[in-house]
């Protein structure tokens, strides 16, 4: 099988389950050197992707930091370029979700959720384009939305308005780094199997029952929508959103 | 090289100016150094005197005069 990603290096944060994990497994099948970001070091996820790491034979390495403390990302960026290799793939994967009626939801809450969810990514999308244009690489920066940033449902005044902007700011991006060869998609998952999900049993029937497939998302699944974002498949493609949700129409 | 000669060098190499103009310059006061030479500035002489700018820095890197005293933040004598 050709590997879509081979010698390329990427970033990828929220790396340590779910839709992040997946999407480092994906990038490792096909042959990218990854810098897994996680919040805090985890013996068993350092275990995993060591694992990973030789069976795919690309180097993974696990980056600690916490996505509401700048300083943090700051020296993460840090150690990262310390490596003098090109960054040529982002994936701002890591979030924080909530659920709460807008008369619920308190303005600490909101501003929590945009912390980690939008002004994470944006000062650290800063600090890896700044990188990028130095090595002049085609690099290809994914946000991982969600469809509730373009839906707007209820109860997502804070979680859908951070989403919202993320995807804006993709869109942004992608208008003032085309010229340098950089491009800048979002994903916006549907519902999807993994720990994130604040739904409970009904809820989470009836929004499947909504989707054409009538099935939930697995992380796979939004992980092959990023492997193609980060290929040279979609190298004609920018300032899109892509929707991973099973046919919410 | 000492470092006013590597200063000096990023900005007239990236921005094709005479060292003489070079006191006088200012951001956007030439078509060279706009928002995208003004990055491409910023990238050279983070490799050149291995630091990070932040990003408040960058939006205050306003003259060549300035650009020296922000570089003094990072521990460079200009």
């Amino acid at each position: 099988m050709e590997k879509l990603l081979k010698g390329k290096n990427a970033i990828v944060t929220g790396a340590r389950k779910g839709i992040g994990y997946a999407i480092v497994e994906s990038f490792a099948e096909n042959g990218a050197n990854i810098w897994a970001c996680i919040r805090a070091e985890d013996s068993d996820f350092s275990a995993n992707v060591a694992e990973m790491s030789k069976k795919y034979g690309v180097r993974i390495k696990p980056i600690y930091f916490d996505l509401s403390n700048e300083e943090q990302i700051k020296f993460a960026f840090k150690e990262i370029m310390q490596e003098k290799v090109p960054i040529d793939i982002l994936v701002n994967n890591a979030g924080i979700t909530h659920r709460a009626l807008f008369q619920m939801t308190s303005l600490k809450t909101v501003k929590e959720i945009f912390e980690v969810d939008f002004f994470a990514p944006f000062l650290f999308t800063q600090m890896v384009v700044k990188a990028m244009l130095k090595s002049k690489v085609q690099g290809s920066i994914i946000n991982i939305s969600s469809t509730s940033g373009l839906d707007c449902d209820g109860g997502r005044s804070a979680y859908g308005s951070a989403k919202s902007a993320l995807t804006c700011f993709s869109r942004v991006l992608a208008e003032e780094l085309g010229l340098q060869g950089i491009r800048v998609n979002s994903i916006a998952p549907g519902i999807t199997d993994t720990s994130l999900i604040t739904l409970n049993k009904e809820q989470i029937t009836q929004i499947v029952s909504e989707t054409a497939l009538k099935k939930m998302g697995t992380p796979k699944d939004i992980a092959n929508g990023a492997l193609f974002f980060a290929s040279d498949l979609s190298s004609f493609i920018t300032g899109q959103v892509l929707r991973i949700d099973g046919g919410l129409l | 090289m000492n470092n006013l000669e590597k200063y000096n060098k990023a900005f007239m190499e990236i921005l094709n100016v005479a060292e003489l103009d070079l006191e006088s310059l200012e951001y956007q006061k030439i078509s060279a150094w706009d928002s995208v030479g003004h990055m491409q500035l910023i990238a050279a002489l983070e490799d050149i005197f291995d630091i990070m700018f932040d990003t408040d820095d960058i939006i205050d890197f306003s003259s060549y005069v300035k650009g020296k005293e922000l570089i003094a933040k990072y521990g460079v004598t200009i």
